[in-house]
């Protein structure tokens, strides 16, 4: 049982069903999707929040496996771990699920209005209403407290309208007690309500907003169709404030000791869409204590808004707002860099709120026996980072600790993948399988086809005219349908597309919509659920390649979308079914890299039940984590990781290669071959697996600068962490003490922040300052980023009396020596002058930097990035995913971060391997290279042009193709001078005839 | 194989000249594997004189047909029924092909679309080299497997000139020079005493040089 | 990231730039278009190993036989973007776009339209 229908829950649930168990997903309100779904723009892509949940959403909504339980919430839980009673309390909806048809005519006839709340009540909404137009399952509700017949006893004008007779007010609350094995948690967070404070005025000035109901002013889905404007009166901001860590980072009554850790980036995010959506220029200003943007590839999204964007960056905490000169402007007085006061006029301030547990979360929490920080966060411990104190019982998400969507899908991922193992004995004793109708055979048929043009709400049909390219469609050849949809993305659509395929007896589907990267899947399914083959489909793209980037010319890009949908008919009436055959799959994994996340991985995937050969470099296992000690809450690093080593040495299904090299890797997921060259002898070995895992790490930056390797009183942070455990007398002797951060992060060469090198320095510093509490201890820094719970540690140190003192990127500080003494001069930017310590030592926090994974990369064929991390498919929802199916990546190679962060994706990427490996078998074909054996002139060129060593001449002469292996790139058949290979679903044919298609218009 | 290469597109446009309609016949052959006259070059060379006479404002009708070999009659016959449409025909065969496609369609004009060079191999890809000439009087036993008629740019028979240096021919730096390849290999071979052997002059009337050449198996035929 | 590039351009999916084939760009010209341009990920990181470098051959000579007919193989291009890159994949589409702007219709386009009139 997965409890919370957020980001988090629908991963952990999607993840468990895919793996072999039958999930029931709890949700309190009347729809999946959580917070992200109320998300205008994710960071620091900006890629659209809804359109990248939606597919998961309705994915989640058809799994077979999946049963979502809305309006539910958790009774009692009794039992233990592997058999566990949960009674739920399921509130009445008053529509039958089963009868509703989501046509909307109770929420048009319902005369009540009432303050929308998943458009923060920027908006009214109706008393019989749905959460938003995507939403999963698609039935409508009424809202109880707010109805009128259950207020006054009359009205049931949504009973008298209704269509299909769902209206039932006689529903009344049931008890449902349910029989599971694991339970997640993954109830999520709620935005920190800053009405509690009566600093920022909020409730008072309208245009006092906080930072989601901003995500709902941009949003094209929210209050004003995504047009910019303040709500006073509904004119366009010319400046917008941004106000940093409101209910965070404080321990004043009311607020919150943590960091949040997602506003930084999320305020980054907001300025620079705000300044997109803006028609005349926008100003934008981020008032900040410090900026956090210590997430993969953050500081980059940082450094773009502050250069190339120009959103203002200004480092002062605000106390006050007051009403400005103009009628709802608002006056921000703040003191500058340079320490003079400013008041500067804004026309909205933008609160960005910290994430905050819910009443009903403690509550539930505490119902259960499950024990919570003194946050009300879930209590876990660093090495088990997914564990409640309650056995069985896992957490993932921001019911965790605060955190973004990916590190949330990370986890949820994690905690899945724990329950799997919890349960894996279990797999596939209570899952249902899909059946689809039979397929239609179409051979010989005209092609007969059918349109559906989306509105994506207003994200097409605001700039395209959806209704002229739908007409245009209906007049082309073969086309027998088009229509319109708001969302073709939705439930509804999707039944409405197999009502149409029947009603014409279709034999090919066109969507005119988004990408196909996100949505060609869930539409394809759609048309099998119909009985046509899934390649019987083409897609246009009239938003990415059109409205989203022709926004200024409405008429030109109306042309083009017809161009595209036209091309997109074109190619699907020469399309043909393609089938697919089952491969069995190789039921064993393969880890690469033997540190903590390499170790964690492959006992969770033994612990799954299956096979693992984990390879290690060197000669011992333990990885980077044998340089710490400890970790920042204090718990031991060295006896976790000797634990670990003992674990993997000690389970039967891993098999430790260390010394070991991968010299060779060939196939396809599922069936992996990987050559390894082992141990002194460099013998090899070939292993066959389904699934690779790489969790190679990464390494420590070796500082050229600051006199390291040229002065002994210079060091690192892992230089200290040693010293102070094996020499703490040489310590007890130091008067003075420097610490210099963000040393080979956050500059040229390695523009990212390296996530953990300020909590190192914290760590160090107060245990340096336990050890010796007469030394002044200097932490010279840019930025200090103690995200999450650590903020607790940043403030105790400077409770401690730790000096913590900013410098500039552009005036780092010095160190010299003089005499064989070392000096430290920086300037101070309080002081505004130049200021020099003698330290007895120098330590200097060096990043995190790529490891030297080039060789492997080009190996196993995933990319790095620019840094030299591994690349993921996809960075908010595919976080352990590769590119390359059946790859999979955890830990530091994928991006600096901490331990218990690291064990998550570890965790996490055994999850997804498992799912993989549980499988029985997989489908191969689809898109492949075929060989018209009768054309083939057994020239070899397939054979010489294909990457992957695939075409090989059979035994009749002639070029043969095993679709198993086949990538279905093309190069083959772009080569082949017989024409005898076609690329099946990308042929010459369909290529042809979409350039005929565009170019008849000309 | 015997290799070719498309000829620019200028001669061809210029034997089409007054061509309204022309058949281009490919060859599933040796002139597919060297990239010069398969079903793949047939079409892009129907695409390129299309759009050349597109630009001239006149118009060409050009169809394709790619025929598993030129050089026998029943792959010919194929084109029998049609080749009346057609005011020309543009064979992308050897030159063997196109004369064979000439003397059986008499009426209608048979022009070539490749240079056909020489008898060859795939030497890498993308790369094709000569390696026979089609003397009649096949030397390699002696030779160590290397044809100097064929590989040595003066066609010695007795070794290498004076020009060879640095195991290089003196014609063409880049070419190696047939005769130490010889000597070199017979060296590997163990059999360097066989290049002292004294062997009777190369019989050059099986060359061209006694007119067209004929071979006839009575066995087989009719 | 939602950058504006001209309405000019129309993006044909393949799977990788490796399928790119001579006849599909000669097609494209001999249909219209006044310009095409083919964009695959960055050299050293295709997907599929080589498939750009083959595209990257296959676009030369595509540009020499345009030269030989007269069309121009100017108006042909091959870029390397990397997935990730949307600003750059906006700059790429204008700089195209000026260009092909600035050596006007295709001599191809012209006779279609010319045949079209008559």
């Amino acid at each position: 049982m997965v409890v919370g229908g957020g980001i988090g829950g629908i991963q952990a649930a999607l993840d468990l069903a895919d793996s072999g168990f039958y999930v029931y997903l709890v949700e309190k309100s009347s729809s999946i999707g959580g917070r992200m779904s109320q998300l205008d723009k994710t960071f620091p892509t900006n890629d659209c929040s809804m359109c990248i949940l939606s597919p998961k959403l309705v994915e989640c909504g058809r799994h077979l496996n999946i049963e979502i339980l809305t309006l539910s919430e958790i009774g009692s839980i009794t039992g233990e771990e592997g058999n566990f009673q949960v009674r739920l309390v399921q509130q009445p909806r008053y529509i039958d699920m089963s009868k509703c048809i989501a046509c909307g005519t109770c929420a048009e006839k319902c005369p009540r209005k009432v303050a929308d709340e998943y458009n923060m009540g920027l908006v009214n909404r109706r008393a019989a209403y749905i959460r938003y137009p995507q939403a999963v399952p698609l039935k409508y509700l009424i809202d109880k407290e707010r109805c009128i017949y259950f207020e006054k006893g009359k009205c049931r004008a949504c009973e008298k309208f209704c269509p299909a007779d769902a209206v039932d007010f006689d529903q009344g609350e049931r008890q449902i007690t349910i029989d599971v094995g694991g339970i997640i948690l993954a109830s999520g967070f709620e935005p920190y309500s800053p009405a509690l404070s009566d600093t920022y005025q909020y409730g008072r000035f309208p245009n006092v907003v906080t930072s989601l109901e901003f995500e709902r002013i941009l949003s094209a889905s929210g209050p004003y169709q995504g047009h910019l404007v303040r709500p006073s009166d509904e004119r366009e901001p010319k400046k917008i404030a941004w106000i940093q860590c409101v209910g965070s980072r404080n321990v004043h009554v009311g607020d919150r000791g943590y960091c949040s850790g997602v506003c930084c980036t999320y305020a980054i995010k907001q300025a620079i869409v705000a300044k997109e959506h803006s028609a005349a220029p926008l100003d934008t200003a981020i008032f900040y204590i410090d900026i956090r943007t210590h997430g993969k590839d953050f500081e980059k999204f940082f450094n773009r808004a502050r250069d190339e964007v120009g959103v203002r960056f200004i480092k002062s905490r605000i106390n006050t707002i007051l009403p400005g000169y103009d009628e709802g402007n608002l006056k921000i007085r703040y003191t500058d860099e340079g320490g003079r006061i400013v008041q500067e006029d804004f026309d909205t301030v933008v609160l960005s709120v910290g994430l905050d547990i819910p009443q009903e979360s403690i509550h539930l929490a505490q119902k259960i026996g499950v024990e919570l920080n003194h946050y009300h966060f879930v209590s876990t411990s660093s090495f088990e980072p997914v564990r409640t104190t309650r056995p069985g019982i896992l957490v993932c998400g921001a019911f965790q600790g605060p955190k973004d969507i990916p590190e949330t899908v990370m986890q949820a991922s994690a905690a899945a993948g724990a329950a799997s193992s919890l349960l894996s004995r279990e797999r596939y004793a209570l899952t249902r399988e899909k059946e689809y109708p039979e397929e239609v055979d179409i051979t010989g048929q005209e092609p007969r086809i059918g349109v559906f043009v989306c509105h994506c709400g207003i994200n097409i049909g605001g700039v395209v005219n959806v209704p002229e390219v739908t007409d245009h469609a209906s007049r082309l050849p073969h086309v027998v349908v088009a229509e319109e949809n708001l969302f073709t993305c939705s439930e509804d659509s999707q039944v409405k597309i197999k009502e149409k395929i029947h009603e014409h007896q279709l034999n090919r589907v066109v969507v005119a919509s988004c990408s196909v990267r996100t949505h060609e899947p869930l539409f394809q399914d759609t048309i099998r659920e119909a009985g046509l083959n899934t390649y019987l489909f083409s897609m246009a793209n009239i938003r990415d390649q059109d409205s989203w980037v022709h926004q200024s010319d409405k008429e030109s890009a109306t042309e083009k979308a017809k161009d595209l949908v036209r091309m997109a008919v074109a190619n699907a009436a020469e399309l043909s079914s393609l089938y697919r055959t089952k491969l069995p799959v190789t039921k064993r994994a393969v880890v690469i890299g033997g540190g903590i996340a390499g170790m964690t991985a492959a006992l969770n995937v033994a612990g799954e039940g299956f096979e693992v050969v984990l390879v290690e470099r060197e000669k011992e296992l333990g990885g980077f984590a044998t340089n710490i000690h400890r970790t920042l809450q204090g718990d031991d690093v060295g006896q976790y990781v000797a634990h670990l080593v003992e674990m993997v040495n000690q389970d039967e299904k891993i098999d430790v290669l260390t010394e070991a090299l991968v010299a060779d890797f060939s196939g396809t997921k599922g069936n992996f071959k990987t050559a390894l060259v082992v141990g002194p002898s460099m013998y090899s070995r070939d292993v066959n697996h389904g699934a690779l895992i790489i969790a190679t790490g990464a390494a420590e930056y070796k500082p050229e600068e600051y006199l390291y390797g040229e002065h002994d009183a210079v060091t690192t942070q892992v230089g200290l962490e040693d010293m102070l455990l094996k020499e703490p007398e040489r310590v007890k002797e130091w008067k003075n003490v420097v610490m210099i951060q963000c040393v080979g992060s956050r500059n040229d060469t390695n523009p990212n922040c390296s996530r953990v090198c300020c909590q190192q320095a914290i760590k160090n510093a107060i245990s340096v300052k336990e050890t010796n509490p007469d030394l002044n201890l200097f932490v010279l820094h840019r930025d200090i980023r103690t995200y999450g719970f650590a903020e607790d540690f940043y403030r105790e140190a400077r409770e401690m009396g730790i000096h913590f003192l900013r410098y500039r990127e552009d005036e780092k500080p010095v160190v010299g020596q003089e005499d064989g003494r070392i000096h430290v001069t920086f300037k101070d930017l309080t002081l505004g002058r130049e200021m020099t310590i003698n330290p007895d030592q120098v330590i200097l926090s060096t990043g995190v930097v790529g490891g030297d994974a080039e060789e492997l990369a080009n190996i196993v064929k995933v990319p790095l990035t620019s840094e030299g991390f591994f690349l993921e498919a996809h960075v908010k929802l595919r976080p352990v995913d590769t590119q390359s199916d059946g790859i999979f990546i955890c830990g530091m190679a994928h991006s600096p971060k901490r331990i218990d962060e690291s064990i998550s994706q570890a965790l996490a990427a055994s999850a997804r391997a498992c799912r993989l490996l549980s499988q029985d078998s997989i489908e191969v074909g689809g898109v492949v290279a075929r060989v018209d054996q009768e054309l083939c002139a057994a020239c070899l060129i397939c054979v010489r042009a294909c990457p992957y060593e695939v075409p090989f001449i059979n035994e009749d002469g002639v070029s043969e193709i095993d679709i198993s292996k086949c990538q279905g790139c093309g190069v083959c058949a772009a080569e082949c001078p017989a024409k005898a290979i076609t690329l099946s679903h990308f042929g010459d044919t369909q290529i042809l005839a979409q350039i005929d298609a565009l170019m008849e218009a000309r | 194989m015997i290799v070719a290469e498309r000829k620019p597109i200028d001669e061809i446009i210029e034997f089409m000249r007054d061509c309204k309609k022309i058949l281009l016949v490919g060859c599933n052959e040796c002139v597919t594997v060297c990239y010069a006259g398969g079903k793949k070059e047939v079409e892009i060379l129907a695409s390129a004189l299309k759009m050349a006479f597109m630009k001239e404002g006149k118009e060409l009708e050009v169809e394709e047909v790619t025929l598993e070999r030129q050089c026998d009659h029943e792959y010919l016959e194929e084109i029998r029924k049609i080749i009346d449409e057609y005011d020309a025909v543009v064979s992308l065969a050897c030159g063997v092909g196109v004369q064979f496609m000439a003397e059986k369609y008499f009426r209608t004009p048979v022009f070539p679309g490749v240079n056909t060079l020489f008898m060859g191999v795939t030497e890498e890809r993308g790369v094709w080299a000569e390696r026979c000439q089609g003397c009649g009087k096949c030397i390699l036993g002696e030779t160590a497997g290397i044809c100097p008629v064929s590989r040595c740019a003066k066609r010695l028979l007795n070794g290498p000139c004076g020009g060879s240096t640095k195991g290089k021919c003196e014609i063409n730096k880049e070419l190696d020079c047939a005769w130490q390849l010889i000597i070199d290999r017979l060296k590997e071979l163990g059999m360097l005493e066989d290049y002292e052997k004294l062997i009777p002059i190369k019989d050059w009337s099986t060359e061209r040089a006694g007119g067209p050449r004929k071979v006839v198996r009575e066995d087989l035929k009719q | 990231m939602r950058l504006t590039y001209p309405d000019s351009i129309r993006i044909i999916r393949l799977p990788c730039t490796g399928k790119v084939d001579v006849i599909l760009m000669m097609e494209a010209f001999r249909k219209g278009a006044d310009g095409v341009y083919v964009v695959g990920c960055l050299e050293g990181e295709c997907h599929y190993l080589t498939g750009n470098l083959r595209a990257k051959k296959k676009v030369e000579y595509t540009k020499k036989l345009l030269d030989e007919i007269g069309v121009g193989g100017e108006r042909l291009e091959m870029y390397n973007i990397a997935a990730s890159d949307g600003p750059r994949f906006a700059e790429v589409a204008k700089e195209m776009h000026e260009k092909i702007k600035a050596l006007g219709p295709s001599p191809i386009r012209g006779a279609l339209q010319n045949k079209e009139a008559a």
